[in-house]
């Protein structure tokens, strides 16, 4: 038998179990409903190890210019915002619908008593856009001087 | 206490909306700066990680609002369908902000090294342009002093342009070999060169002695310089100047001898002056004596004359007594034609003035020496110039000056024979009247011209001539204002060939002229001028 007509045979033969018998095969692994926090919680800490890399190596390069100071401020608030996010994320697996009450409408929802600690965690890191708006903000005044120097040393 | 969502649900929905304005702005600016610095890395990297935080900006404020519309709404389940997608789409987007962040470590370490360079070629260039104003100043100051520099440069180039070309002495250059590199036009005018066309010249062609040329270089080459230094000069003709040199010599860098500059002063009319001035006391000291002599011995003489008369009385015709005082009364005779002759040359003798032409004195004397001339094959040839002015003499002592001149003439060409020529001329400007003879003879040798007018002085054998002739001659024309001259070797008449014959030039000032014109006795100034021209 020559080996190109092994080869193909090897590769049907493959093929065919995959389709007949899949429990057999075990070629394709299965993600179950924890998966995407546990995905969204480590790109939360793949985030905040990129901004502390940022943080790190601006301040490494001492580039010139209050636009890095900017951008470092930024750095900080989206750790910390990326913090807050991760372990809001984390009180909601130890929080229940009962925690909760809904009566008078979404809007007028509020926490039941007595308050927990993870029942405040949550509702503290429901605020987050309280560190990630003025981490966009500190970007944008960073960008902003950024410009500013580069129109002001071309002016001169 | 109750703790109410309301205030978290305002912020999340105030917070997304400027999460997205804010992003926006953010990328404007980086937008901003990448098109005005495109090769800039870290614009380039804000630049997508703005892009990536702009999305996820809108990925999570949508969502958040919608969230926040459908759970006001009631309608949980929808949101709970939409909630994965929306999740996903956050992780998604925070994954790749992070791998933006991340690619930033490679770039940036490029750009780092970049900068360096950069700041490097910064400090280059701030160093150049340092040095660039420092340059163009000192360029400035430079160039001011250059501009000075030429002005003065200019003003002595002009200096000595003036010198050089205004000097009426000569002034040349010579390199090592001794060849002149260049000559004023006073030098050029003093050699009769041409201004225009000056041909190559040398010290070797210049000077006439060639120990004097020796003295020079050797003195140029000891002291380094020539001072005073007389010499004779060729002239284009071939006659000769005196010239005073002096001169400087030219060294180079390795103090090598390059050649020298100097400048010549014509002596010759100096030295003409000196020499007529020596010639003049001489014959004014030899005119006195003669004057003295004469009278001392003519009064003896008389007294010899007179008696040897008486005491011819005294004894019979054809007597040994009677014929010896007929000698001592002819000798007697004799020696008084001398003194008168002497007296004639000091000029104490009488004399009257009157009109006459030259011509017919001349054409006289011709007639007279003519025959005696044609014995020694000598033939005449006249050239007397028509309407000759008449002139103010005495008539008799000029015919006597011609007679000795002609005399003087045949002696010369008694041997070979030859042509005597007569020429009369008259110069408007000058107001002269010049006649010249001519002859064809030896010539007069150069050591004896200075002497050929003293009294006494002759080169023809005894008792041939009493050296009395010229003496008188010159002292006649003297007496007359006028000039006696030699030119020996003479041009042979309209032919550039120099023959060794002689010419004596009488010139004498015509009529009315006579006052006007400085009673200095020119005819030695003559006499020298034709005696340099050899």
């Amino acid at each position: 038998m020559s080996p190109v007509l092994k080869y193909t045979i090897s590769v049907f033969f493959a093929f065919g179990c995959c389709v007949l018998l899949p429990e057999q095969s075990m070629a394709l692994q299965t993600h179950g409903a924890p998966e995407g926090i546990y995905v969204h919680q480590m790109a939360h800490i793949l985030y905040m190890a990129a901004m502390g890399y940022l943080y790190w190596d601006t301040k490494r390069s001492t580039f010139p210019g209050r636009g890095w100071i900017y951008l470092r401020i930024f750095c900080v608030f989206t750790i910390l915002w990326n913090f807050l996010a991760l372990i809001g994320h984390a009180s909601t697996q130890h929080l229940h619908p009962e925690d909760f009450t809904n009566v008078d409408g979404y809007l007028f929802s509020k926490v039941n008593m007595p308050l927990t600690f993870v029942k405040v965690v949550y509702y503290t890191a429901k605020l987050d856009h309280l560190l990630a708006v003025p981490a966009m903000f500190f970007l944008y005044m960073s960008l902003r001087s950024f410009y500013k120097n580069s129109l002001k040393k071309d002016g001169e | 206490m109750e703790m109410y969502m309301l205030p978290s649900v305002i912020t999340d929905i105030i917070g997304s909306q400027l999460m997205i304005v804010l992003s926006f702005l953010s990328l404007r600016y980086t937008f901003l700066l990448i098109r005005r610095e495109p090769d800039n890395f870290l614009w380039g990297f804000l630049h997508y990680f703005c892009i990536a935080l702009a999305i996820f900006a809108i990925s999570r404020a949508v969502g958040h609002m919608v969230k926040q519309a459908l759970l006001i709404s009631d309608q949980k389940e929808i949101w709970k369908m939409i909630s994965p997608f929306s999740g996903g789409i956050n992780t998604l987007l925070m994954i790749s902000v992070s791998a933006v962040t991340i690619y930033y470590h490679k770039g940036v370490e490029g750009y780092r090294a970049i900068q360096q360079k950069a700041e490097s070629l910064r400090h280059a260039n701030r160093n150049l342009e340092k040095a660039t104003t420092t340059m163009k100043e000192m360029n400035l100051h430079l160039e001011e002093m250059v501009e000075s520099r030429t002005q003065d440069l200019a003003l002595s180039e002009e200096k000595f342009r003036n010198f050089f070309h205004n000097s009426k002495d000569m002034v040349f250059f010579i390199d090592k070999e001794g060849a002149i590199l260049d000559m004023n036009k006073a030098g050029l005018e003093m050699l009769d060169y041409s201004k225009e066309k000056p041909p190559r010249l040398s010290l070797n062609h210049l000077f006439a002695n060639i120990n004097d040329l020796e003295d020079f270089q050797n003195t140029l080459s000891s002291q380094k310089f020539v001072e005073d230094f007389e010499a004779e000069l060729i002239k284009k003709d071939g006659s000769i100047i005196y010239a005073l040199l002096s001169a400087t010599g030219i060294y180079d860098e390795n103090d090598e001898y390059v050649g020298c500059e100097g400048i010549a002063k014509d002596l010759t009319r100096l030295k003409t002056m000196t020499a007529q001035m020596i010639s003049t006391e001489k014959m004014a000291s030899v005119g006195q004596m003669a004057a003295g002599v004469a009278h001392e011995i003519n009064t003896p003489l008389g007294i010899i004359l007179g008696y040897s008369q008486l005491m011819k009385d005294d004894f019979p015709e054809n007597s040994e007594e009677y014929e010896n005082l007929v000698v001592v009364e002819r000798q007697s005779h004799a020696c008084r034609k001398i003194v008168a002759d002497l007296l004639k040359f000091s000029r104490q003798s009488g004399s009257s003035a009157q009109e006459v032409n030259i011509n017919e004195i001349l054409t006289d004397v011709i007639a007279i020496t003519e025959h005696n001339l044609h014995l020694d094959h000598i033939d005449i040839e006249h050239c007397l110039a028509e309407d000759l002015p008449v002139i103010a003499g005495d008539e008799e002592k000029l015919r006597q000056v011609f007679v000795n001149l002609i005399n003087n003439a045949q002696h010369a060409m008694e041997d070979e024979g030859g042509v005597l020529t007569v020429r009369t001329s008259f110069s408007k400007e000058e107001q002269m009247v010049t006649a010249s003879v001519i002859d064809m003879g030896t010539g007069i040798d150069e050591k004896i011209r200075s002497r050929i007018f003293d009294p006494f002085f002759t080169t023809k054998s005894v008792g041939k001539g009493t050296g009395l002739g010229l003496s008188v001659s010159y002292g006649i024309i003297k007496d007359h204002n006028g000039t006696i001259t030699i030119e020996s070797p003479v041009m042979y008449k309209n032919s550039c060939q120099l023959t060794p014959g002689t010419a004596m030039h009488v010139r004498l000032p015509v009529l009315g002229q006579d006052d006007n014109r400085e009673s200095t006795p020119a005819t030695d100034n003559q006499l020298l001028e034709k005696d340099k021209n050899g």
